[in-house]
């Protein structure tokens, strides 16, 4: 297997705000977008001739992945002018697919170790995982290695195994693209038509973020393998346990406390007397002020955090300014996005370039949207839209 | 404008030939041409763009070439006009950016003499002076031929029978990349990215013999040693990624650049340059540059009056170099990407004779306006492809303000309410 194929033309409308400005393959995660783990993943299995279908906010994908020769690999992009589905999505790749290739979605967080094995698996074939909560997803039935059917979020799951969208095909499954918009019914109708499709399961790591709130739990799993690497300047009396990375050019100021698994990216201001607590990610260029304490959460790039702030469980998106005082606790709320309600454990989630006035007290699973102003000591809950002005 | 290239090496010269003139293709697309030697001289031109001469061309042979993609100045595009020029025994072939002033009495003398000039071309006299004087001696020949003309020029000379080229240039840029056992001549540092980052710029009256292992440079007859420099651009930076265009590309770059840019300055904790000076205090100051940098320099001119409150005057740089004053004592600055903007180095040297202070901001370090110079600020706006400027314009918009914001009188932290551009 020489080629691959990943499909990032995907908005991820369920999370927004997220997603308004970015496709959610670009969404950071560990102070990586997910589709950056895809392509290393590949490229540590050998494969570096890339296929990437773009279409939503597809600029957001070249400024970042560029020709790939930065990841050590071979980028050609195919755009899908609507989102129409996965299957849409490969046809559109249909020129310049080449003898057996691998078809990965580009939204889902995939490592190596989960695509090992898989590459050298015959067309056409699937590859499976065991997950806790498989009617979100795809269920597959298998019998003696064969895929039987494929069935998308059922109501009731025969089996916990589900589709991880990594797929292994040649150009045969053109003719079959034709006709259906996703690629799960693409395989039923090959079944039906006698073809037989290869199942493999994988135990490696495979993460798929449908909600804001995932984006935690993605960043906890990632960080909590991640190994540590120390840049930047850190000051006297700064107390770093477990893993923390540091990027370069940044500085940690005297007497701050950074209990890992932590990440933080380059450029940083922060303290002095500044706590990061585990599961925290932090972007490039972020300022955090004194006194202020951060756990469980993923500030973006460009961020600027006042003195005196508590983020617990929260996603703070690139570019926001809170001032002092900011207050986001977390604690179990329901959430209602489209239609759907989720009990959750989640502080606030902030859009891109909010400004943020002091003394501002963020209700539990608050969502922000993108450039919203708070003026100071205000109350916030609920779901904002974008542009929001709270006076 | 108009690209050259030249190769002599290992590999085959024809696809390498190609592929750095289609880096250049922002130069100028009108025709296009390539010299190839492998034992003899093979030629192939026409009034093209560079993907229509790389189909028509079947593989030629010989590891030894020239290139040039064109802009027309002298002579209209067609086949003929098309470079390489060869002289009247297709033995010397050349390539010219530049312009030649006297060509008109030099093509006269010339047919006087008995040599045959088939094309509109100012270029075409080159060929055949290097013939007229050739005598076993290629970097003679040329040395002795450039020195009847007048005018601006970047050349590469190949001849039929000996494995190395000639380069030589003024007023027009030329540059020499390193590989191993390989080297590279082109106008612009793209072209060569492909396959190496080191670097050499020649400097006007230069004149190089460049071989795949080997070359000597002289100016005025004298040997002497030119730096090598490391590119820091990566090939990437000179592709489109998926962009149909690099002009959309640079766009959605600038956020990149503006951030590149202020890291450097801020990185480096001192001033990179002194809008004052060494020990000249704050004055009067004008600002000469052309194309998008003159408009760089107009808003300029409202960042350093609004900030610093002191009279800055703008000119274009090509009129300055022809009515334009400076005072004695004077601050200038100058703006130029390429740092080789021929207005703005012309307009540099005028200055510096009147005991200006000349601070540089560009884009390219290593550039001629980089070397002439008392200060320079670098812009970090990599390599910028697309003709119509968009990200350089914008970093020499940060350069501007970060040398006016040193030397502010007023309060910072009002900066929002400023009407300052």
């Amino acid at each position: 297997m020489k080629q691959a194929i990943i499909l990032a033309a995907g908005e991820g409308q369920r999370l927004r705000p997220f997603t308004v400005t970015r496709p959610k393959a670009m969404l950071s995660i560990a102070d990586k977008p997910i589709l950056q783990y895809v392509v290393e993943s590949l490229a540590q299995s050998g494969i570096r001739n890339i296929v990437l279908v773009v279409g939503y906010r597809k600029e957001q994908v070249y400024d970042y992945m560029g020709s790939g020769e930065q990841f050590g690999v071979d980028i050609t992009y195919v755009t899908q002018e609507k989102q129409l589905g996965t299957a849409h999505a490969l046809a559109q790749a249909k020129g310049v697919a080449e003898g057996e290739f691998l078809v990965l979605p580009g939204d889902n967080l995939i490592e190596a170790d989960a695509i090992a094995e898989f590459v050298s698996m015959k067309p056409a074939a699937v590859l499976v995982k065991r997950v806790d909560n498989p009617v979100r997803y795809g269920v597959v039935n298998i019998a003696r290695g064969l895929v039987k059917e494929i069935v998308e979020k059922p109501k009731e799951a025969v089996s916990n195994i589900v589709n991880t969208g990594i797929y292994t095909f040649t150009a045969e499954i053109f003719n079959f693209t034709e006709s259906m918009l996703d690629i799960p019914d693409v395989l039923n109708n090959m079944i039906a038509a006698g073809h037989s499709i290869n199942a493999l399961e994988t135990d490696g790591t495979w993460l798929d973020v449908v909600y804001p709130w995932d984006i935690l739990s993605l960043n906890d799993v990632v960080l909590r393998r991640m190994e540590a690497s120390l840049g930047g300047t850190l000051e006297n009396g700064v107390a770093v346990k477990g893993s923390v990375s540091v990027g370069a050019d940044t500085v940690i100021r005297s007497n701050s406390y950074i209990a890992g698994p932590v990440v933080i990216g380059s450029g940083c201001e922060i303290g002095p007397n500044v706590c990061v607590m585990p599961a925290t990610s932090i972007g490039d260029n972020v300022v955090i002020s004194p006194f202020t304490e951060i756990k469980n959460s993923v500030i973006g790039n460009d961020v600027n955090v006042g003195s005196s702030c508590i983020i617990q469980d929260s996603v703070i998106a690139r570019g926001c300014i809170l001032q002092g005082h900011f207050t986001a606790c977390s604690s179990q709320d329901e959430i209602r996005v489209n239609d759907s309600y989720h009990l959750v454990n989640v502080g606030a989630m902030l859009g891109e370039d909010c400004k943020v006035g002091n003394g501002v007290v963020a209700q539990p699973g608050v969502i922000v949207g993108n450039y919203c102003q708070i003026q100071p000591l205000k109350l916030i809950r609920g779901i904002l839209p974008d542009r929001s002005q709270v006076f | 404008m108009c690209g050259i290239v030249g190769y002599v090496g290992e590999k085959r010269a024809h696809p390498v030939l190609v592929n750095c003139l289609s880096k250049l293709e922002y130069r100028g697309y009108d025709s296009c041409g390539i010299a190839v030697s492998a034992g003899s001289l093979e030629v192939h031109k026409d009034a093209v763009r560079i993907k229509a001469l790389e189909e028509a061309l079947s593989p030629l042979k010989g590891t030894i070439g020239i290139g040039h993609t064109r802009w027309a100045t002298h002579g209209e595009p067609s086949q003929v006009n098309a470079h390489p020029h060869c002289d009247c025994t297709g033995r010397i072939a050349v390539v010219h950016n530049g312009v030649i002033n006297n060509f008109q009495s030099l093509r006269q003398q010339l047919a006087s003499e008995g040599h045959i000039l088939s094309s509109d071309t100012d270029t075409e006299v080159i060929p055949h002076l290097i013939e007229k004087y050739y005598d076993g001696d290629l970097e003679k020949a040329v040395a002795t031929a450039l020195r009847d003309i007048e005018g601006s020029y970047a050349i590469i000379v190949l001849i039929a029978d000996e494995p190395k080229l000639v380069a030589a240039r003024r007023d027009s840029p030329l540059i020499i990349g390193i590989g191993d056992r390989e080297r590279f001549i082109a106008s612009d540092v793209p072209a060569i990215l492909d396959y190496t980052s080191r670097v050499i710029y020649l400097e006007d009256g230069d004149i190089a013999v460049i071989t795949a292992d080997s070359m000597a440079v002289k100016s005025d007859g004298l040997g002497v040693a030119r730096e090598e420099h490391k590119i820091l651009w990566s090939v990437g930076d000179a592709q489109k990624g998926g962009y149909e265009h690099f002009m959309l590309k640079e766009i959605h770059e600038q956020p990149k650049v503006i951030r590149d840019t202020l890291a450097e300055y801020i990185a480096a904790g001192e001033p990179v340059a002194d809008l004052a000076m060494v020990g000249t205090g704050l004055g009067d100051m004008i600002i000469l540059a052309c194309g998008t940098s003159y408009h760089a320099a107009l808003i300029g001119k409202y960042i350093i009056e609004g900030l610093v409150k002191i009279p800055v005057r703008v000119e274009l740089a090509s009129e300055f170099n022809y009515s334009g004053q400076a005072s004695v004592g004077n601050r200038a600055i100058v703006i130029t990407q390429s740092g080789e903007t021929a207005d703005a180095l012309k307009a540099i040297k005028r200055l510096k004779e009147r005991g200006c202070q000349v601070e540089v901001i560009t884009n390219v370090v290593g550039s001629t306006a980089s070397r002439i110079a008392d200060q320079i600020v670098y812009t970090r706006a990599g390599p910028e492809i697309s003709v119509a400027a968009t990200k350089s314009f914008l970093a020499q918009l940060i350069a501007l303000y970060w040398l006016a914001l040193l030397y502010s009188k007023v309060d910072i932290s009002q900066l929002d309410t400023l009407n300052l551009c």
